[in-house]
């Protein structure tokens, strides 16, 4: 389960360009729950998922994984707890490394490291399993670096990383964004696959209002710095892209009237 | 013109044992740039002042009857903590990590004069390691090349070995990736304090040795130290290649042996001592600008000026 409480995180405070970029946020994410968060640019969306993977810290408020409170714990403790995929297929993995090696970072994201063999025998067994099933022969290339793979590839192996070791919290940074639409199908089907299956505690941004509708239990909007709208249970199994998209123009005629001032 | 090359060969051939023995010591130096330079992607000048450090700490030490091993241990210790030290003047003060080696090498003038208490210390006739070099008389080329080959290959297999471990995977993450390694939980932090400590401890144990083969430790020891050991470590890397952990590894050694063996054919050739930084420095350049060249000047677009790394 995730909380957030009363986050609050202002840039460039006291300044002429000040900007408020989560406003007193509050948002509850149950144990097994895929949230989908969506909002336009500026909304507070990278803001809160930084700040829930620790690699922002907040002004105030607290952030609670499974009941303890996080918001002190730097990013490489959180990680025992927290998986997290970026948009960018670069920043996911590490690039002189091989497949496999890239596998075992992940592997050991919530152990103690230890002086013994890294890869060993059944650990490559293994994830050879876990890449086949993405279907696209990674598990051949365990020993090839990882920068010699497509973005597409890269972006697939950072989301079996991710899944493995069944993460308390699963992040995703509008992880299939930056990919063609055949590939970001892949990647999205595969996301959804592991998140049933293991059933994970997911929080989504996209900007993909498609996505938002077909996948996940609730979408949250974001706006200015705060949840501007839920949409969960028989609701959200009705909801349609152009209901979805209005919330966004209602929105925008606001801003230009001056009223969201 | 015969005569000049027979007369270059000869005393090239008289210098190779010499020569040999200098290269496995150096070696060390070259370990202590490639972690660095290589696996942590830690641009780090320490080792200019490190191996000067060793060399002082390993010279006070056994000036005052101490065993020469454990003088080795006792630089290696020193130098570990100067890496640590520009590490974390890095990490804390986010200052650039070219700048944090320099910063730190050029206090480390001080701290080695302070050491010594003077710029130069003879241990000539005291113990050192190279007496106990097995089938051999002591005092001779062979048994530094023994003494110095076998620690070599010792740091080369245990450094093999650690890279290899769950530690030791996570470590060069750490230099292939930051913000993947930190998102897997892993301590930029530390791992970048350990490494480059132990890149430095390299150097300041090559210091040691350098010590006590030669018989005097001086503060100015490890003047242009640093771009010896990255142009040997160049010629390594294009011998053996870093495709994998050990040829990266291997490197640094193959590395030393040619590059000394280069120097000394310089040498035996006529060329005036002093002129040696500066062939070395062009040679430095020109393997760097290599690629540039190959590229075309203008093509892929390359930025008027590179963007640094903080």
């Amino acid at each position: 389960m995730l909380e957030v409480r009363s986050a609050r995180k202002v840039f460039y405070a006291g300044q002429a360009d000040e900007k408020i970029a989560l406003d007193n946020l509050d948002l509850t994410l149950q144990t097994g729950e895929f949230g989908v968060v969506i909002g336009s640019n500026g909304a507070g969306k990278s803001t809160m998922l930084n700040a829930v993977s620790g690699a922002l810290p907040l002004d105030s408020g607290q952030i609670a994984i499974n009941g303890d409170d996080v918001t002190d714990t730097p990013v490489h403790k959180r990680a025992k707890r927290i998986a997290r995929v970026f948009q960018d297929p670069m920043l996911g993995t590490a690039a002189s490394m091989t497949v496999a090696e890239n596998m075992l970072l992940a592997d050991l994201r919530s152990t103690d490291r230890t002086l013994a063999r890294g890869l060993n025998a059944k650990r490559l067994a293994d994830y050879k399993d876990r890449l086949a099933a993405l279907g696209l022969g990674l598990e051949n290339r365990l020993d090839t670096k990882v920068e010699l793979l497509s973005g597409g590839q890269r972006q697939s192996l950072s989301l079996i990383m991710a899944v493995g070791g069944s993460p308390d919290l699963l992040l995703l940074d509008e992880h299939t964004a930056a990919l063609d639409p055949r590939t970001a199908d892949l990647v999205m089907q595969a996301t959804v696959r592991a998140v049933d299956t293991f059933k994970l505690t997911t929080l989504m941004v996209t900007h993909n209002m498609a996505h938002a509708v077909d996948y996940g239990h609730r979408v949250i909007m974001l706006d200015a710095g705060r949840v501007k709208l839920e949409i969960g249970g028989a609701e959200k199994a009705n909801v349609t892209v152009a209901k979805l998209v209005d919330h966004f123009a209602v929105k925008t005629d606001a801003m230009m009237l001056g009223a969201g001032a | 013109m015969m005569e000049f090359i027979s007369s270059t060969f000869t005393s090239y051939v008289a210098l190779v044992p010499v020569t040999l023995s200098q290269s496995f010591i150096l070696a060390f130096v070259v370990m202590g740039i490639m972690i660095p330079f290589r696996t942590l992607q830690f641009p780090d000048l320490t080792s200019e002042g490190a191996y000067p450090l060793g060399g002082c700490v390993c010279g006070v030490l056994i000036a005052a009857g101490v065993n020469p091993a454990l003088a080795i241990v006792a630089a290696l210790a020193c130098g570990f903590l100067a890496g640590c030290c520009t590490a974390l003047i890095h990490l804390r003060f986010r200052i650039h990590t070219l700048l944090a080696g320099i910063l730190m090498m050029t206090m480390l003038y001080s701290i080695n004069l302070r050491i010594m208490g003077k710029s130069n210390l003879s241990i000539f006739g005291s113990d050192t390691v190279y007496n106990w070099a097995p089938f051999v008389t002591p005092g001779f080329p062979v048994s530094k090349i023994i003494i110095a080959g076998l620690i070599g290959a010792g740091v080369f297999l245990a450094l093999n070995w650690f890279f290899k471990t769950e530690k030791g995977t996570a470590l060069r993450a750490v230099g292939s990736n930051p913000a993947m390694a930190e998102a897997q939980g892993i301590s930029v932090w530390v791992s970048t304090i350990i490494g480059v400590g132990l890149a430095s401890g390299f150097s300041a144990t090559s210091g040691a040795l350098m010590v006590q083969a030669q018989g005097f430790a001086d503060v100015n020891m490890g003047l242009g130290i640093l771009i010896n050991g990255l142009a040997a470590l160049m010629i390594g890397e294009a011998v053996v290649g870093k495709q994998s952990v050990w040829r990266q590894l291997l490197a640094p050694f193959v590395g030393a042996i040619i590059y000394y063996q280069l120097v000394s054919l310089c040498l035996a050739a006529g060329m005036p001592p002093p002129d040696l930084k500066l062939a070395t420095g062009l040679f430095v350049l020109a393997m760097l600008a290599l690629p540039s060249l190959k590229r075309g000047r203008g093509a892929g677009g390359t930025p008027a000026r590179e963007k640094f790394r903080e």
